[in-house]
Formats: C-alpha cells, sequence, structure tokens
C-alpha cells in the first residue's frame, strides 16, 4: 500500500523545550492509523507539526511524495491536510452553518455532496444549523470539528481525541462515524481511549518521550499485555 | 427640548466619527492582537490628502475618494513595513506604532506646510433643515448617515459573505482558521487597510465639521477612540458603535453645560468600565 | 570603603567626581545648561527605564508625572516664597501625587494587557495637558509664568551641582533597588508574568510599586527641570517628553539604568544641533521626523540599545540575546 504521509526522524521545539526527539511513522493510505502513549509524550504536537503549526527544526515530514516540513498551516491545509484539535477549535460565536462555511473552500456539486453526506451523518448540525458554535454540548462540537475538517476534499484527516470529555454513548456515535469516513479518506487519529481506538484502527504508532518506540498492526496490539503496560499504563 | 435636540445630534455626528476611526482599531485588535498607535496619523493623512484634492477638483466626493485611497496605501505600508516585523511582541508593537505615528504627523507638515488649514463644507451640505423650532444642520446629519451606511454595510459584510466569517473567526481563533486553508497574513493585510481607510474617511469627514485641520488632531482625536475601544470591548465592533456613540453625546453635552470637563467625564466613563467590567461592555470571546 | 565596591560603582562614582570638577573647566553658559537638561532628563529617562526596561511595562504618559513635580513646584514659589523649604514641601507635594495618580493608574490597569497601561496613560496625560491649560489662574495657561528661585539656587553652579548630585544619588539607589530581589522578580515578571505569578508572587502589587517608583523619581525630574527654566508653562504635559525618554531609554539601552543616561545625552545633543541646523535648511525644523525615523529603525532592529548590545557583545551569554525588548509580550 502506499504511504500518503511519511514522517522522517522529525525533531520539534516549543519554545525552549524540546519536545519531538524523534518520530518517525509513515501513514498509509486508506487506513485508520492511530497515535498512541502517555500524556505529554508528544501526540498532540506532533499533530500540530504536521498541520505546521509548531516548526520543524529537524527531519522531513513527506506528504504525496513533497517535503511540507515548515510550511505554512493554509498551504498544508491546502494541499488536502485537515486537522480536528483538541479543543474542535470552534468559533464559538459563529453559528453551526457559518463554521461551515468558513472551511468551505468553494461550493460546488462536490462540496454540496460532501456536506450533505455528513450531515446525514451527523443529524444534529443539521437540526441546531443555526444555533452559535459554543452553544452546542461538547459531542456536538466534536461532530462539528469533523464535519468542518471533512467538509473539504481532504486525504487525510489528523483527528486529536475525539472522545475527550464525552459521553460513553457519544462517544460510540464518534467511533462510529469515523469508520463511515474511513472509505473516503485517510485518517491519524491521537487517542487515549483504547477501545475506541482498538475498534476503528487498523495500525498503531507509540509516542513515548517524544519518540515513536513501537509500531505495528492493531490487531496484535491488542493481546501484546506486556507493551500495553509498559507504554499505555493499562493492564 | 430644541437644545437637547441639538446637543443629541453634535454628539451623535461626533459619535459616528470616533466610530469610523475605533472600528478599525478595534478590528486590528481583535483580528491581530495589535494595537495601533499609529491609527491617530491616518486620520490626519486621510483629512489632509482629502481636503487637498477636495480643494484642487472642487468635488467633496472626490476628496472622500481620494481620503480613503490613501488611508488603503498608507495601510499597506504600515502593515508591511512597520507592523509585519514585529508581529507578536506588544512591547514593540506599541513602542513602533507610536513612532511611526510622529512620523506621519510630521509628515504632515513637510508636504502641506505646518499651518492649519480652514475647510468648508461643500455647497449641497450647506445650510440647515428647519423641523418645527429645530435647526438641523446638514452636514452633521450626512456625517450621522455615512457613519449608519458604514455601520450596516460592515455588519452585512460580517454576517453575511465568507470573507466577514473568516474575520469573525479569526477574532475567535487564528490558528483554526489557518488550519482550515486560509492564508491569514492576508486577511491581516486586508482589515488593516480597511481599517486605515475607515480612519482616513474619519479624518476627511472631519475637517468640514470641526472647519480646521491641523496635523495634532490625530493624536488627539485617537484618544478619544482609545476611550471607545476600551469602553466597547476591544475587538468588539457593535460595541465600538455604542461606545463611540455614548462618548460622542457625551462629550457634546459636557462640551455645552461644563466645557473643561468633557474630556474628564469621558476618561471617567472609561476608568469606570476598567474597574467594573475591564473586557468592555461587549466582550469578544476568545 | 572602596574595597568592598565593585568595579563597576568604582568607576561610575570617578565619573560623576569629573562631572563636579566639569563647571570649572566647562564656563560657557549654553554648554552648562545642556548638561543640566542632560542630568535632568537621565533621571526621568532612568524612571522610565524601570518601567519598560525592567518590568515590560509602557507608559505613553510618563510626562504627567514630570509635569507634576514642575507644576507643584512653580506654583510653590509663586504662591509662597522661593525658599528652600518651600522647594522641600514642593518635592513632598508633587512625589505625593505623582504616587497617588501612578498608583491608581497601576492599580486600574497592570492586571490587564499591556495596551491598557500604555491607552491610560496616554489618556490621563492628555487630561492633565487641558486641566492645565483650562485652569489658568492656578497655571497661567499656555502662557505659563516665571518665577524666582530659593537664594542658594541663583548661582547656576548650584543648579548643576544639586542636578548632578540628585541624578547620582537616585542613579546608585535605583540601581541597588533593580539589584535587590525586588528587581529580579521585576526582570522576572517582565520575561514570564505567568511564570512569576504560578511561583506564588502577587505580580499585580510588584508592577504597580514599580509604576509607584518610577512616577515619584519622573516627578522630581520634573522639580529640578523647572527649577533650571525658572519658568512653566503647559508644555511640560506635552507628549513630546514621552517621545524624548522613551527614545533615550530605547537608544541608550532598556533595563540597563546607565543606557537611558547615554540616551539622554545624545538626544539632548542632537537637540542642541539640530535645532541649530534649522538656518541651514528647513528640514532640520522637522526633527521629529528623524527622531521617528531613528526610533523605529532602533526598536526593529536594535532592540538592545547602545548598552544592551555591548553587553550582549561582551558577555555573549545566550539568554542576552532574547532578553529585554525581545523577550517581553506576546
Amino acid at each position: 500500500m502506499n504511504s500518503l504521509l511519511k514522517l522522517n526522524q522529525v525533531e520539534a521545539y516549543i519554545n525552549q523545550y524540546h519536545i519531538l526527539h524523534n518520530i518517525s511513522f509513515d501513514v498509509r493510505e486508506g487506513e485508520v492509523n492511530v497515535l498512541l502513549g502517555r500524556n505529554g509524550a508528544g501526540k498532540t504536537t506532533t499533530l500540530r507539526t504536521i498541520m505546521g503549526l509548531n516548526s520543524v527544526s529537524k527531519g522531513t515530514i513527506t506528504y504525496e511524495g513533497e517535503n511540507i516540513a515548515n510550511e505554512k498551516p493554509h498551504i498544508i491545509a491546502n494541499k488536502g491536510i485537515g486537522l480536528v484539535p483538541e479543543d474542535q477549535g470552534i468559533f464559538a460565536d459563529l453559528t453551526v452553518g457559518e463554521n461551515m462555511s468558513v472551511a468551505m473552500k468553494q461550493e460546488n456539486a462536490e462540496s454540496t455532496k460532501r456536506l450533505e453526506w455528513v450531515l446525514e451523518l451527523f443529524p444534529d448540525l443539521k437540526k441546531f444549523w443555526r444555533k452559535p458554535g459554543g452553544q452546542l454540548s461538547g459531542g456536538q462540537k466534536q461532530m462539528l470539528a469533523i464535519a468542518r475538517a471533512y467538509v473539504n476534499e481532504n486525504e487525510l484527516l489528523l483527528i486529536d481525541e475525539p472522545s475527550k470529555g464525552l459521553a460513553p454513548v457519544v462517544v460510540e456515535k464518534v467511533t462510529e462515524s469515523i469508520q463511515q469516513m474511513k472509505d473516503q479518506t485517510t485518517i491519524l487519529l491521537v487517542e487515549q481511549n483504547f477501545l475506541m481506538a482498538s475498534q476503528i484502527g487498523d495500525r498503531f504508532f507509540i509516542i513515548d518521550n517524544g519518540e515513536t518506540v513501537h509500531h505495528g498492526e492493531m490487531e496484535a496490539l491488542k493481546t501484546d499485555k506486556a507493551m500495553m503496560k509498559t507504554y499505555l499504563g493499562i493492564s | 427640548m430644541d437644545l437637547l435636540f441639538v446637543l443629541l445630534i453634535n454628539g451623535l455626528a461626533t459619535g459616528m466619527l470616533i466610530f469610523l476611526l475605533a472600528a478599525g482599531l478595534t478590528l486590528i485588535f481583535g483580528l491581530m492582537d495589535v494595537l495601533n498607535f499609529a491609527h491617530g496619523g491616518l486620520f490626519i493623512w486621510g483629512a489632509y490628502s482629502g481636503v487637498w484634492m477636495y480643494h484642487v477638483t472642487n468635488s467633496f466626493t472626490v476628496g472622500i475618494a481620494a481620503a480613503i485611497v490613501t488611508g488603503l496605501v498608507i495601510g499597506l505600508v504600515t502593515e508591511k513595513v512597520i507592523i509585519r516585523p514585529v508581529y507578536g511582541n506588544h512591547i514593540q508593537q506599541i513602542l513602533i506604532t507610536l513612532g511611526f505615528m510622529l512620523v506621519l504627523q510630521e509628515l504632515i507638515k513637510v508636504v502641506f506646510g505646518p499651518s492649519q488649514k480652514a475647510v468648508a463644507p461643500p455647497a449641497f451640505l450647506e445650510g440647515s433643515f428647519m423641523v418645527g423650532d429645530i435647526v438641523l444642520i446638514k452636514y452633521r446629519l450626512f456625517i450621522i448617515l455615512i457613519g449608519l451606511v458604514v455601520f450596516f454595510v460592515f455588519a452585512y459584510i460580517f454576517k453575511q459573505t465568507r470573507i466577514g466569517l473568516i474575520v469573525r473567526a479569526g477574532v475567535m481563533n487564528k490558528e483554526m482558521v489557518q488550519s482550515l486553508g486560509i492564508n491569514i497574513k492576508l486577511v491581516f493585510m486586508v482589515v488593516f487597510m480597511v481599517g486605515a481607510a475607515l480612519a482616513a474617511l474619519s479624518g476627511i469627514l472631519h475637517a468640514p465639521y470641526s472647519g480646521v485641520i491641523y496635523a495634532e488632531m490625530g493624536l488627539e482625536f485617537s484618544i478619544l477612540a482609545f476611550i471607545v475601544v476600551i469602553i466597547g470591548g476591544m475587538g468588539s465592533f457593535k460595541g465600538s458603535l455604542v461606545a463611540a456613540l455614548l462618548v460622542g453625546c457625551m462629550q457634546a453635552f459636557m462640551a455645552y453645560y461644563v466645557p473643561s470637563l468633557s474630556l474628564a467625564t469621558n476618561m471617567l466613563l472609561m476608568v469606570i468600565v476598567l474597574v467594573f467590567r475591564p473586557q468592555g461592555l461587549f466582550p469578544v470571546k476568545g | 570603603m572602596l574595597r568592598h565596591m565593585n568595579k563597576g560603582t568604582v568607576i561610575y562614582l570617578l565619573m560623576f567626581l569629573l562631572l563636579t570638577l566639569l563647571p570649572l573647566v566647562v564656563t560657557g553658559r549654553s554648554m552648562q545648561f545642556i548638561l543640566i537638561q542632560i542630568f535632568v532628563f537621565g533621571i526621568f529617562a532612568m524612571s522610565y527605564d524601570l518601567l519598560l526596561g525592567y518590568t515590560g511595562i509602557i507608559s505613553f504618559g510618563h510626562v504627567m508625572f514630570f509635569g507634576i513635580g514642575a507644576y507643584s513646584t512653580a506654583i510653590m514659589f509663586d504662591r509662597f516664597e522661593p525658599t528652600v523649604g518651600y522647594l522641600v514641601l514642593a518635592v513632598i507635594v508633587g512625589v505625593v501625587l505623582a504616587g497617588i495618580v501612578s498608583f491608581i493608574a497601576g492599580i486600574l490597569t497592570l492586571r490587564l494587557k499591556s495596551h491598557y497601561y500604555a491607552m491610560l496613560t496616554l489618556a490621563l496625560a492628555g487630561l492633565f495637558l487641558v486641566a492645565a491649560e483650562k485652569w489658568t489662574s492656578f497655571t497661567g495657561g499656555n502662557d505659563g509664568f516665571t518665577f524666582g528661585l530659593p537664594d542658594i539656587l541663583r548661582d547656576s553652579n548650584m543648579i548643576y551641582l544639586l542636578c548632578l548630585i540628585s541624578l547620582a544619588l537616585l542613579f546608585f539607589g535605583l540601581r541597588r533597588l533593580t539589584a535587590s530581589p525586588f528587581g529580579k522578580v521585576l526582570m522576572a515578571i517582565r520575561e514570564n508574568e505567568q511564570r512569576v505569578e504560578s511561583l506564588g508572587y502577587h505580580v499585580l502589587h510588584y508592577k504597580v510599586v514599580a509604576s509607584v517608583v518610577s512616577g515619584v523619581v519622573a516627578a522630581y525630574a520634573g522639580v529640578l527641570y523647572i527649577i533650571s527654566l525658572r519658568f512653566v508653562d503647559t508644555s511640560v504635559f506635552a507628549t513630546d517628553f514621552t517621545i524624548d525618554v522613551l527614545l533615550m531609554t530605547i537608544i541608550g539601552g532598556v533595563g540597563t539604568l546607565i543606557g537611558p543616561l547615554i540616551g539622554a545625552g545624545l538626544v539632548e545633543f542632537a537637540h542642541h544641533w539640530l535645532s541649530g541646523l534649522a538656518d541651514v535648511h528647513w528640514i532640520f525644523e522637522r526633527w521629529i521626523i528623524l527622531y521617528g525615523t531613528v526610533y523605529i529603525l532602533v526598536v526593529i532592529f536594535f532592540p538592545l540599545g547602545i548598552v544592551g548590545t555591548i553587553r550582549a557583545k561582551l558577555t555573549r551569554h545566550p539568554l542576552r540575546k532574547r532578553n529585554d525588548l525581545k523577550g517581553v509580550g506576546s
């Protein structure tokens, strides 16, 4: 299978702090790839660095054969990468509809089709179309953030902890929707909720102290109790 | 009663001029996190260049157009040369924009001469209407009208157009806007230019209103705009209109009854807001 | 006793001693006047440095404290008698007033973003200027008024000495203050306010104290200024002075104390020469343009100023580079 995105020995700083020491992995087209690791291991920073929100001090990030390290975020976004940040990044004073229009680069048959598809997936968004984003529930915000990243023809979605702070029922709903998107786009997911990660993930990468220390098939990880305990604190 | 009405009209007219100045200031602050102390410089450049064209062509409309073009051009230069090197550093921004304010102010004297210039309203805006016993000065109504038009046009843009939505989204979360594929630097530049053009428009409209223009009025008038930005809430467009009208009316009434205290009352208003509601009357969610 | 001082202190002391002897050599009145102005503005600029350089606070109305000191002295001499007693009283009144005003401005805005203090002080200074213009019975309005001086200050050499000694005392005093634990906290606030707050310091208290000390010192500079002029008008509240003092601080080097003194010297001499050049070409009448341009260039390319840049070169301390102006804000 083709690798869509490839990180090679990426290092990054936040201010003077060395956060990413050596991140290397590749994301294959059409799969759900999950970044695992403890809090503060550097998962969110990895996503932000791919998106160009954080600069790369060493290493390369190759997307569709092109090095995108240290490109500007909007240029990276326009190459087909969408981000669903940890805090969802909803524009609080803008309505659901307005949040979607900011995201939609153009309105044509294709984008209308995608919009309709995503609204079918998240009927709540249709229902609260005119409600300010800030007044949505946590789950609805998450749906809006995912929909916003999906609505453009992105080949790769970076989704940061979609289950964070959500009730179990809602997590199920979000899990289901990500599974449905899988057919149309590649996904790189950061997830602490192992149950969710194991349900939708095809492959995993474990980050520890800013380094990718392990990777493999999700199926194999589910049975590897020792590794889960060492890196994820799950027993 | 008549007097109150006349004062109210004065206050609204002054308020609209302050609004035009403060609107750009507050937008630039909200979106770019830059407090532009050179904003008053754009105001005087609008006034001088507009008046110059008005006197040359004898057309006030051409004067207004010239002022707006001047504002756009100086705005572009300011953003590219002065602001861009210091994004993200408040102290350098504050220092550098103040320095640029001085340069703009002194350049006025070099280009147009150091003396005051008298300006009269154009013929079609001279004189007044009589409604019952009340005298309505045409030019003041004209200013109020322009202010309202500007407000509603911008309100429409912010509500109904994608660029307007992007600007509002940018005020709330710049990183997310970039992550959605929008070049925020370009948005910054456009907003800065538009803000500058509004300041220049305020300047040219102010010229026949006060009857005289001079280089120092930029700094004087922009103090009122700063007060308005604080009262209205930094970054709030609606807030700047409400606060500007409030400050304008306060100014007009105090100027009539207790002239020596007019600036003081506005300062007092600002202090009250700072104490009880430092985020302003219409805070912007971050 | 000398053995207990560090090398820097000895050099500074020697320099001040040399300056006390200068009137024996320099007899021209205008040159002596320029030196007095340098001392006065040196004090004013040091007070500004305490705010901008050490604490990272920008004031655009610092001139109001200067003006408060100036007017309280002038009015005291004019209304009562020009004696040393009233001079002391004037200093007390000026200093207390300036302290109150800076305390209020600080309490109101220093807990907010740096923009607020800059705006509030700009507006407050505007208010003082208007008050001085309107309250003519007290201030003489735009025309101003002249007044007599205490006998002891009739000799301009005495004014020279008074200003120089004041400068020396305040320089060593402020140097002590900034080197004290209190000063260290101020600098930490400048570098990272949240960090200091999270360490359990009450940041607002420190900032307000810095603002009050700075205001008080500026008021004292205003007292000396007005004594050297023997005349007061509303120009003591003009924004130009704030700009001058900003320029002195930035050119000389923020957060160094000695830098602003050097800046004061440069700017005062520049004033003198440039106004002399006005006869040569009209552009020199508009020297503020030059000023503003130099100032913009310094902020962009030379943010450490003269002393800061030299020190950075000498020490090559890695942290120095992102120090001062660059390290603040965000």
